[in-house]
Formats: structure tokens, C-alpha cells, sequence
């Protein structure tokens, strides 16, 4: 059957990362015209904010498209893709030039809903495999 | 840190690393080894200088206030203890902003850059970049030199615009003029439109007159003039030969290009003055490139020549004739005036009759020309032209001896005030063109005599003595910016009698002529336009079932 914890989790989760997107933009901008913010360290972190957009459009598809299928190989796919959005987000989290208070909480409360996601498509996988 | 790397390596002492703990700065610690007054942060202060204070100049050190949490150090005194004492306290100051800085990975975010220590290596590249009187970010875009030995590309040199420098195959057109001495420089461009006519002074050595390029008819008219798609070459005018005792002798040959050459201890053919004259399209495009020269002879003793340059444009099929205001007259320029030729009576309704109009400064409106002198006999010739708004009086001293005889005398002086060609029409407009005879002011003769004595005989002598104009003018047109407009003149002739001298026995009479401009204008009436007009109607069917 399909989980309908990590369904909901999926939906509201794609909710939250587009504003998490437009909120983080915003803010990058706000940084570099306030502070002193060189190109050179502009660049790395404008390019993982778009990357970590990308990869999250697959990442909610397939897991949506597992969850509701019951098939483990796209929750396994888009398990895979959540590592590498975690990844990016701790970087958005730790290695940010600048990391603004607003940023510690949007990136905690996407690193929760990750991690939360994540154990709840290690269970889906369980249960569609048995 | 970079300073330290730089230390290691060099051997030389690099700048100190930047105070960052917050309770060791002190801004107002500005004596070294002594307590300053009120500086509660000062660590040369003791317990009994704290007493002495009054209160703390800096109560807080704070460090970067977008930080989210941060140290502050917060002097105070208690002034109620006895004796008063400093109090410190360390405390994190937090800012409740959601937009504080939580945390940082880029080192000089929050301070400021420490300069590079210049040294063996590096010091070529710091002269580079902070060596000039201006730093950019990129100073490559301020290399002038790089702009003036570019070439100019085809299409750019299509058309002018005014001002633009004129183009030729090496770099630009140059006409030499003084720049900050009065020695002349040879990189003042020719702006394109742009008359000028300027004087320096160039040294020369005879002997090495043949080597100086300047002096060369060569070098002025060497590079082509880059126009459109082809090259306009510049083309030899005309050639005045200047002799030694200023006398000029116009050349009827003006193709043979005559260079500077060295004869006995004089150097003929030196370039005195070069007269440019371009003749463009009315879109922009050079079509005719002229030049008329000067040339002189220079002798041993003179280390420098005066050279004059001059350079005008005008437009093809057009004669240039100056404006002087466009329309209204502009305070400065000379007034304009004309003749009717003979045979047309005035006023003409026909298109054909048109005023005899030029630019020659003897047909202008112009008055006697005080000279040194002051001799009228002796000054003819010198006048000067009257200019819009300008009063002028001149005058000379006639002197009268008993020989003379009246009537010449009497026409003489008329010539001295009136000048050759004294004009029958002002120009009412700044731009008036000559067919439109309407636009034309006639000028108003008066003879006054001096004397209307009645038993004055008929037949006594009438001298001119005066001669007066006046110019009427009103301000024409928009209440914003009015146009001056010349509506009467009107010349006056004062004549006085010549009375007999005695023989032997001369007399002195000034003689003068004046020009008076005054302003006729009636006061401005703003006027406005029309209020606009509210149409208000109902539709014919507005009250339908009951209509």
C-alpha cells in the first residue's frame, strides 16, 4: 500500500522548496548589496542554490511517482536524489560566504524535512519490496 | 595570513595584523604611555585617574553590528562610589535582526583589506595599477595613447558630426595652436564645423630651416582627409609670398609646391600662415579640402616666427555669410546691412528684387575707428563694425588750417564719419536673407545744423562735425525667450559753419560719430490659451420609456 505520510511529506514538501528557493534568491541578492560579496564567491553559491533546484524537480517526481505506483526502483532513485539535495544543503547551511539567521532557520527546516522524507521512503521501499 | 608569508619571505617588516578583540581597542587612547582624559578604555589610566573623570567619551566597543551575536565592551563610571571608579563589562550583544550575520566564510567580509606591502617583486605591478592619478578596475580603458594610433575604421569616418575631429590618413587634421605657452603645438585637431583661426609661435634656426617640418608646405597638406569612401586631398589654394619689409606679392602659380630652402643667410619659403577651407555636403560628408598659404623669408637673427592658422567650412553651393543671431539679434554680433541695387523701387512686391548682400566688412554697418593719431585726415579706413547692443562713440581731431578749402573738406569729413560704402538697409532679423526686402529697415538720414541762427548766411561753410545713429529695437516673439528685432535707424548728421581763419592761425574741431541702441519693447502681455470647454450632454434616448 502506499504511504500516505510520505505522500503528504512529498506534497508539502514541494510546497515548501519553492518558497525556500524564492526566500534564499532573495536573500543572496540582499547579501551582495549590503555586503561586500566578490564575484568569485558569489558565483559557487548562486550555482549550488540553481543545481539544488534541479535536482529536486526529479526528486519529487519520482518519489511521487513511486510512492503511488508501489514500485521500489524510482523511491530508491529519488532517494538517491534527496543524499545529493542534503548535501547541498548543508553547504547552504555551513559554507554559505555569508549565512544570515534566516538561513540557518530555512536550511534547518529543509534538512528536517529531508531527513524526515528519507526514512519514511527507506520504509516504503520495505514495505513495497516485501 | 598573507603578511606574515610576506614577512618569512622578504625579510621585511609587514604591517601589523589587525586589533580585533574588542576589549583591547580604544579609540580615544591617542597619547602613548599616558592616561588621556575621559577615555575610560585607556590601559595607562589608573585608579586615580578613573576618579578623576567626569564621564566616559566612549561608552561601547562594538564590533561589526550585523553580526548576530558579538562581544561589546561597555565602559561606564559610577560616579556615586567615592571615589569614583570605571566600571568594565564584557557582555554579547545580540541582534534580534533575522538578518544578522550568523556566521562567515569570507575572511575580509568584516574588515577592511590590508594593503599589500610593496616589495622587489611586486612593486612594478602596484605602480601599475595605483601609480596614476586615477585607479579603476580595469586601467586598461584609460590608456589614451592606445585611442590616438588607432586607425580610424572605414565606416566611422562616413559622416561627421560638429566637433568631431577631421580625419585624415595618419591621425587627424591638425591646426597648431598655442596650448598653455604661446608655443604652438601641433595636436590640436580641426573639429569638424568648427571655425578657428589661432596664432603661435614655432622657433626656428636658419640653418636648419630645410629640416623643420613645420615649416614645410608639406606637412600641411600631406595626409589625405578621410571622407565617406574615398580620400579628399588637400589642394594647394593659393600662395602669398611674404618679402622681408612685410610686403605680399599673391603667386599666379599655385600647383609648384615650394619647400623651405637655405639662400645666403636667409630662409624663403617658410611657412607663415596656412588658411584651410573644407567644403562639406549638407549631410556631413567632406567632399573639398583647400589650403591657401603664407610664405615668408626668415633671416638670421630671428629665433622665432609668428604662425597663423585658420581654418573655416562651408557648406557646398552656399556662400557663407556669417548670421548674426538666428532670428533674433545676438548682443555682440555685427549688425547686418545691405544695399539695394539700383533700379528697383522699394517697396518691391517682386520676388526678383533682392538686397546686394556680403560679407565684406566695407559694406557692413560700420563707424569711425579711433586711432592713435586721432588725425582725422590721416586715420581714413580704419572702422569698426557696430555690433548689436553695443554703444559705441569715436571720434578724432580735425585740424583746420586757413588754407583749406570748405567744400572738399566738407565731403572728406563725410567719408571720415560715413565710411566708403555706407549702407541703405539694416537687417531687421539676425537672419534676414536678402530676397525677403520686407525683412529690411531702411536707414533715416537727418541733417541737423548746428547752428539755425537765422542771419546766418546761405553761402557759409556746413562741416559735418557728428555723425549719430540710433537703432530701435524690440524684443519679438514668446514671452520666454524674446528675439531682438531692429524696427528704425535712423543716422544723424550734425553739420556745424566753418568760420574763416585768419592766415597762419589754425583751429582744432573734434569730430565724432556714436552708435546708441535702445530698446522700443513694449511691455509683454502673457497671454494663455483658451480654458478647455466641458461638454457634458445625455444621450437623446437617455429618459427612454418616457420620452
Amino acid at each position: 500500500l502506499s504511504s500516505l505520510p510520505l505522500q503528504i511529506l512529498l506534497y508539502v514538501n514541494g510546497i515548501y522548496y519553492i518558497f525556500y528557493f524564492l526566500a534564499t534568491l532573495a536573500m543572496i541578492i540582499y547579501k551582495s548589496q549590503v555586503f561586500s560579496y566578490p564575484d568569485d564567491f558569489l558565483a559557487p553559491d548562486l550555482a549550488v542554490l540553481f543545481l539544488m533546484a534541479l535536482l529536486e524537480v526529479p526528486q519529487l517526481y519520482l518519489g511521487f511517482k513511486g510512492n503511488l505506483t508501489e514500485a521500489e526502483a524510482p523511491l530508491g532513485l529519488s532517494l538517491g536524489l534527496t543524499v545529493g539535495s542534503v548535501v547541498l544543503c548543508m553547504y547552504l547551511l555551513l559554507w554559505q560566504t555569508y549565512v544570515l539567521q534566516a538561513d540557518v532557520l530555512l536550511n534547518g527546516v529543509l534538512l528536517m524535512a529531508y531527513g524526515l522524507e528519507s526514512g519514511l521512503k527507506v520504509m516504503a521501499i520495505a514495505a513495497f519490496v516485501s | 595570513p598573507a603578511d606574515t608569508r610576506d614577512a618569512a619571505q622578504a625579510g621585511v617588516r609587514s604591517a601589523p595584523a589587525p586589533v580585533t578583540d574588542v576589549s583591547r581597542l580604544c579609540v580615544c587612547d591617542l597619547l602613548v604611555a599616558q592616561c588621556d582624559t575621559n577615555c575610560c578604555c585607556d590601559p595607562d589610566c589608573s585608579a586615580e585617574d578613573f576618579s578623576l573623570f567626569t564621564t566616559c567619551s566612549v561608552p561601547a566597543v562594538v564590533g561589526d553590528s550585523h553580526l548576530c551575536s558579538q562581544k561589546a565592551a561597555v565602559y561606564s563610571l559610577d560616579v556615586e562610589a567615592n571615589p569614583p571608579e570605571r566600571i568594565f563589562k564584557l557582555i554579547d550583544q545580540v541582534n534580534p535582526s533575522i538578518f544578522c550575520i550568523h556566521a562567515t566564510n569570507y575572511k575580509q567580509a568584516l574588515y577592511l583589506k590590508s594593503p599589500e606591502i610593496p616589495t622587489s617583486e611586486n612593486f612594478d605591478e602596484l605602480l601599475d595599477k595605483y601609480g596614476g592619478a586615477t585607479f579603476s578596475a580595469e586601467p586598461d580603458s584609460w590608456n589614451l595613447d592606445t585611442d590616438m594610433q588607432n586607425p580610424p575604421e572605414a565606416n566611422e569616418t562616413s559622416r561627421y558630426e560638429y566637433g568631431l575631429p577631421v580625419q585624415t590618413e595618419d591621425a587627424f587634421l591638425r591646426l597648431p595652436s598655442p596650448v598653455v605657452s604661446s608655443w604652438c603645438s601641433d595636436a590640436n585637431p580641426a573639429g569638424f564645423l568648427v571655425n578657428q583661426a589661432t596664432k603661435c609661435i614655432r622657433s626656428v634656426s636658419v640653418e636648419k630651416c630645410d629640416s623643420i617640418q613645420a615649416l614645410s608646405m608639406l606637412f600641411y597638406i600631406n595626409s589625405s582627409i578621410l571622407a565617406s569612401v574615398f580620400q579628399v586631398n588637400i589642394t594647394v589654394q593659393s600662395i602669398v609670398v611674404q618679402s622681408l619689409n612685410g610686403m605680399r606679392t599673391s603667386l599666379s602659380s599655385s600647383e609648384v609646391l615650394r619647400l623651405p630652402v637655405v639662400l645666403d643667410e636667409l630662409c624663403i619659403n617658410a611657412v607663415l600662415g596656412v588658411n584651410y577651407h573644407i567644403t562639406h555636403t549638407d549631410t556631413g560628408e567632406i567632399i573639398e579640402a583647400a589650403a591657401a598659404f603664407v610664405l615668408g623669408t626668415i633671416s638670421k637673427e630671428e629665433l622665432s616666427i609668428e604662425q597663423s592658422f585658420e581654418i573655416s567650412f562651408t557648406q557646398e553651393n552656399t556662400q557663407p555669410v556669417p548670421l548674426s543671431g538666428n532670428p533674433g539679434y545676438v548682443v555682440g554680433l555685427p549688425v547686418r546691412a545691405g544695399f539695394q541695387p539700383q533700379g528697383y523701387p522699394f517697396p518691391a512686391a517682386s520676388l526678383v528684387a533682392s538686397l546686394a548682400l556680403s560679407s565684406n566688412k566695407h559694406s557692413q554697418l560700420t563707424i569711425l575707428q579711433s586711432t592713435s593719431t586721432q588725425d582725422c585726415l590721416t586715420a581714413q579706413g580704419a572702422r569698426a563694425p557696430v555690433l548689436f547692443g553695443y554703444n559705441m562713440i569715436s571720434g578724432c581731431k580735425l585740424r583746420i588750417t586757413a588754407a583749406m578749402k570748405c567744400q572738399p573738406l566738407a565731403q572728406t569729413l563725410l567719408d571720415v564719419l560715413k565710411g566708403q560704402s555706407f549702407p541703405e538697409f539694416v537687417a531687421s532679423f539676425g537672419n534676414s536673407q536678402a530676397q525677403d526686402v520686407l525683412d529690411w529697415v531702411p536707414i533715416t538720414q537727418l541733417h541737423i545744423s548746428e547752428q539755425m541762427i537765422s542771419h546766418t548766411l546761405q553761402s557759409s561753410c556746413q562741416i559735418p562735425v557728428s555723425l549719430g545713429i540710433e537703432v530701435k529695437w524690440t524684443k519679438y516673439g514668446s514671452l520666454v525667450n524674446p528675439q531682438a528685432r531692429i524696427v528704425n535707424v535712423t543716422a544723424t548728421i550734425t553739420t556745424s559753419t566753418l568760420k574763416q581763419l585768419p592766415s597762419g592761425r589754425e583751429r582744432i574741431i573734434p569730430i565724432t560719430s556714436s552708435v546708441v541702441f535702445t530698446d522700443i519693447s513694449s511691455p509683454a502681455e502673457p497671454s494663455y490659451k483658451a480654458w478647455p470647454t466641458i461638454n457634458i450632454k445625455l444621450p437623446f434616448d437617455f429618459f427612454y420609456p418616457f420620452v
